[in-house]
């Protein structure tokens, strides 16, 4: 019966995971195609030999090795700083009690609500002023405070035993010690989380670059790849290449820091 | 205490904010800026465009700055999808657009109506040029003071592509297609010879059912600006489309993709479409070559064969930091036939500069449409094109008017009573009249 | 560790000397995040509220009082985004949760293999680029010869017009948030898994517990902040709406994908009537509060008992 039990769940995880990678299988065949192959019916199911012409294609269209490099930079940067900041912020919100500890939560939260849109025009006006049109700062900066990433550590140090803490305050360690020291290490599943939640989410950021970016040597890959699509013509196969491209950094990113969730258990093991 | 100063912060910024909350909407002048002429314009300047426009301005800019010294001329591809979102923001703001823009035609009337002060006034650089453009163009680019204040670029004359290879398995001559009825004859035979559907549209879109009013002179608006796309004619055209589904002669696509796939495979008989679409053809399609004709559109009566799709402009922002020379560009790229037929030829860039039609180029015969001379085909229809009143409501309609579209159609609507229901709908989100 | 029974978030502060002493750190640490949303959110948050009471016609703007708030009422387009953001909340929110933490679940037990294949092959459509797969999506939903369509036909079911269709729109759009985020969710709730003691486990099969009763009594309370994040944050994501809709539908057909965020952006940038799409926003603001509130006053932790002292 528990074999039964098994299989059924391995057989659920395989076709669910089947259905999750299926677009990932279509963009790769696409990678090897040429573009008007991919309109032809039915649908290529196998791949082509167009990879290496793709690639050239791309790179040659859009730099888009320097443009890798870009969204690096920026990532890397934003994900380092605004983790920080989440966590900080996040345990200040959750460990202790002080006069305001509600309102900035919710102001927290309604940064979180109001839909992005309608900020763009007066956040646009803002860097123009000081100057910061075309700039990575600009690009950087405004969003680093992120909401959701304040909520995510907020609700991980809720959970997080209080023992702990205090023992080390016990011991005479500071505040700030205690934070970097005890809490940290220990909330390293969650903060995992979240560095892979920031770096993904900046590495994917699409409209705010857009609108701050106006050289081409200087765009990130969704803004590159966004420039594949043209107005009579799309470069599909370049832009499926690309895409795929794109997701490499993130999946390293996510390999490297789920193992995290496993090094750092709060004195429990993956048992069930 | 710390109460207190929060709050006199707090309404301090409010107060300061009050101005900036308005933006670049609040009229900063009366009139809009305008641009004079110069000799020898110097500076620098950037410009945005996309695609091969962008390939094309590269290329050109780099020979003007060689034939104008003391000039630098920045080209920025920012791709095509999101292009409105990074100009309607700048408008907005006030700030962050570059010297030159290129705006399509279908957008033009939106952001003249919009931004009355965003554009400089170009009378003095182009405005000896009337009738050498496309007049739709010329009239869609006019802003509501009757200044011009783009300078047109390309065209899309729309005419009607065919398979040859189906029109002669069905006996069908291609000259006879010169009214509708007559099309839809001629797609029944094909159907029945050939087993294919006349053609392939994406029905949502509307972009067809444009096509058949603008033909006929009418539009969404009327010249005056109040909604007309329940006129007799509009509900003409939207009949015919009707029909020919009905007939069992539609096949309806979705999006670019649909189209393409679906001219791939072969489905129809005819496509009506914009010159530029020989580009996706040659592109796309090279095992099709040799398959094609073109001739113009039927007629409604004796209305106009052609009609517009696409397009673009350019535009010199009221915030440029050195009109002149963007202006001064813009009319050498654009007013020029040689270099508008260096376009056509390099890039696939079909002129609305009427002089440039005359260039070699467009009496070539092209091997993909077995020998016929297409381009001489379009050249000819592109002076044909009747303006049409876009107004700066496009926008709101173009939804309305999709779904209209779409329940004659394919839901068996009566044309009359959606165009109508459209009608109203338009009336309220405008606050235009319906034209009586 | 020595049994120091403390209730959530502290014991009571600003009381003893010691206490106001400890209070002050908490805004020490929010004080980055503070001080970065007051420089760059404060003034567009307010901005657009203030812009929601003028109105933009022709270039000029003109103050309109409550006009604009006045006109949601009687937009029949406000109306039916919201019917159908309330729709892909109730339908798409639970089943995600449901799914991630299932996955979540079964990928957290010891005798599974290929763990970390899964749990990369469940996240790989949390980190694609929207202009990938949402051309990736319109090329698969394609009504003719579209994959989808082609493996519908395999087992003998008719072409589904999925993005012609006023209902199946609806459900290509919410199938397509599943794909999107369900595994991304999954990591956040394996995380709060992992965090759990395996003591835990052993200690309530000593009991006597089955697997579902360890799977409610014990797991489930265990994660409720990290579900109640995922919660919160998916139904905030289902009612700011925008992405999805606007790729693959864009907002069609006939409006039966329209969601606010879709229709204020038309409004905003399509109309240039930033003023109404404020008005929109705020209003989205408001309702999103609520349902927010609702949820966490649905999930609080009822419990007086301290929680998280160890044995």
């Amino acid at each position: 019966m528990k074999r039964l039990g098994l299989a059924a769940a391995y057989l659920a995880l395989v076709v669910g995971a089947v259905a999750s990678l299926l677009p990932f299988w279509w963009m790769a065949i696409a990678s090897t195609h040429t573009t008007s192959e991919l309109f032809a019916t039915p649908l290529p199911w196998l791949p082509g030999g167009q990879l290496l012409e793709n690639l050239a294609r791309l790179q040659e269209s859009t730099a888009f090795a320097r443009v890798m490099l870009n969204s690096l930079g920026i990532a890397v940067v934003y994900t380092a700083f605004s983790t920080l900041v989440s966590a900080m912020a996040g345990y200040g919100l959750a460990k202790f009690r002080f006069r305001g500890r509600g309102v900035l939560l919710g102001l927290v939260l309604l940064t979180m609500m109001i839909p992005m849109q309608v900020l763009l025009v007066p956040l646009f006006q803002m860097m123009a002023s000081m100057g910061w049109i075309d700039t990575y700062q600009a690009v950087i900066l405004p969003f680093l405070a992120n909401a959701f990433g304040i909520f995510l550590m907020r609700q991980a140090f809720l959970d997080f035993p209080d023992s702990l803490v205090e023992a080390a305050r016990i011991d005479g360690a500071g505040e700030l010690r205690t934070f970097y020291r005890v809490v940290m290490p220990v909330a390293l599943p969650q903060l995992a989380a979240l560095v892979i939640y920031t770096f993904m989410s900046q590495w994917n950021a699409f409209i705010w670059p857009l609108l701050m970016l106006n050289t081409e040597t200087s765009y990130t890959v969704p803004l590159a790849l966004n420039r594949m699509i043209g107005l009579t013509r799309v470069d599909y196969s370049g832009l499926m290449l690309g895409s795929l491209l794109a997701t490499l950094p993130l999946l390293l990113v996510f390999l490297f820091f789920q193992k995290q969730f496993i090094a750092g258990l709060l004195g429990g093991a993956v048992k069930g | 205490m710390k109460r207190r100063i929060a709050i006199a912060l707090a309404a301090a910024t409010a107060l300061s904010l009050t101005g900036c909350a308005m933006g670049g909407t609040a009229p900063a002048a009366s009139t809009a800026p305008a641009v004079t002429a110069s000799a020898k314009p110097t500076g620098s300047i950037t410009v945005w465009s996309w695609d091969v426009a962008a390939t094309a301005l590269k290329r050109l800019a780099t020979d003007y700055q060689s034939s104008h010294p003391d000039t630098t001329i920045d080209v920025v591809d920012i791709g095509y999808d999101n292009a409105y979102d990074k100009i309607s923001v700048g408008l907005q703001a006030g700030s962050g657009l570059p010297d030159l823009v290129t705006i399509e035609t279908d957008h033009a009337s939106g952001y003249l109506g919009q931004f009355p002060q965003g554009f400089v006034k170009l009378d003095q650089v182009i405005g000896d040029k009337k009738t050498d453009f496309d007049p739709s163009k010329w009239a869609a680019a006019t802003g509501t003071d009757g200044g011009i204040y783009m300078v047109p670029w390309d065209s899309g004359t729309v005419a009607l592509y065919y398979r040859s290879d189906y029109l002669k398995e069905a006996g069908v001559d291609p000259n006879s297609l010169t009214t509708w009825d007559a099309l839809i004859e001629a797609g029944k035979k094909i159907k029945a010879a050939t087993g294919h559907t006349l053609m392939s549209i994406d029905v949502s879109s509307g972009a067809t059912f444009g096509m058949l009013m603008q033909q006929q002179g009418a539009w969404i608006f009327d010249e005056q600006g109040n909604v007309s796309v329940n006129s007799d004619k509009a509900v003409q055209a939207l009949t015919v489309l009707k029909k020919i589904h009905d007939e069992g002669l539609l096949k309806n696509v979705k999006g670019w993709d649909g189209r393409v796939s679906s001219t791939k495979a072969g489905d129809s008989a005819v496509h009506p479409e914009a010159v530029w679409w020989i580009g996706t053809l040659e592109g796309e399609m090279k095992e099709l070559s040799g398959k094609f004709g073109v001739v113009p559109l039927p007629a409604f009566g004796d209305s106009a064969r052609t009609a517009a799709n696409g397009g673009s402009n350019l535009a010199v922002p009221a915030q440029a930091k050195n009109p002149t020379l963007a202006a001064d560009f813009a009319a050498w790229v654009l007013a020029d036939a040689k270099n508008q037929a260096s376009m056509m030829k390099n890039e696939g860039l079909f002129p609305s500069y009427l002089p440039a039609l005359k260039e070699p180029i467009f009496t070539e015969p092209s091997a993909y449409f077995g020998g016929q001379k297409v381009y001489e085909l379009f050249a000819e229809q592109t002076g044909k094109i009747p303006p049409v009143n876009f107004t700066s409501d496009a926008a709101k309609a173009s939804d309305i008017v999709g779904n209209a579209v779409v329940a004659a159609v394919l839901n068996g609507k009566d044309p009359k009573t959606v165009l109508d229901d459209a009608a109203k709908q338009i009336a309220t989100a405008t606050g235009r009249q319906i034209a009586g | 560790m020595t049994a120091t029974a403390t209730r959530p978030g502290g014991r009571v502060r600003g009381s003893t000397r010691l206490g106001r002493r400890l209070a002050r750190p908490g805004l020490w640490f929010s004080l980055p995040a503070l001080a970065l949303f007051g420089l760059f959110f404060a003034y567009p948050l307010v901005a657009s509220l203030i812009q929601s009471f003028f109105s933009t016609k022709g270039g000029v703007s003109r103050p309109v009082g409550t006009a604009n708030y006045a006109r949601l009422a009687e937009d029949p387009l406000v109306a039916q985004s919201l019917v159908n953001a309330g729709i892909i909340l109730v339908v798409q929110v639970p089943l995600m949760i449901a799914l991630a933490l299932g996955i979540a679940y079964v990928l957290n037990q010891s005798w599974l293999k290929w763990r970390t294949g899964f749990r990369l092959a469940y996240f790989l459509p949390a980190v694609t680029t929207l202009v990938a797969y949402s051309v990736v999506f319109r090329v698969m939903l394609a009504t003719d010869g579209g994959l989808v369509n082609q493996l519908l036909g395999l087992v003998g079911i008719a072409p589904v017009d999925w993005l012609n269709n006023e209902v199946w729109a609806k459900v290509a759009v919410i199938a397509s948030i599943t794909w999107r985020w369900t595994g991304y969710n999954m990591v956040i709730i394996l995380a709060g898994l992992q965090a759990i003691p395996a003591e835990q486990y052993e200690a309530a099969r000593v009991d006597g517990a089955g697997a579902w009763a360890i799977f409610s009594r014990v797991v489930v309370p265990q994660l409720r902040a990290v579900l109640v994040f995922t919660t919160v944050t998916s139904t905030i994501g289902a009612l700011q709406l925008f992405d999805e809709n606007f790729i693959l539908t864009g907002g069609g057909p006939n409006n039966a994908t329209l969601t606010p965020v879709l229709y204020l952006y038309k409004v905003a940038f399509r109309q240039f009537d930033f003023g109404y799409a404020s008005a929109i926003a705020w209003l989205l603001v408001v309702i999103i509060t609520i349902a927010s509130a609702l949820q966490f006053w649905f999930t609080r932790d009822r419990d007086a008992r301290p929680r998280r002292s160890a044995r």
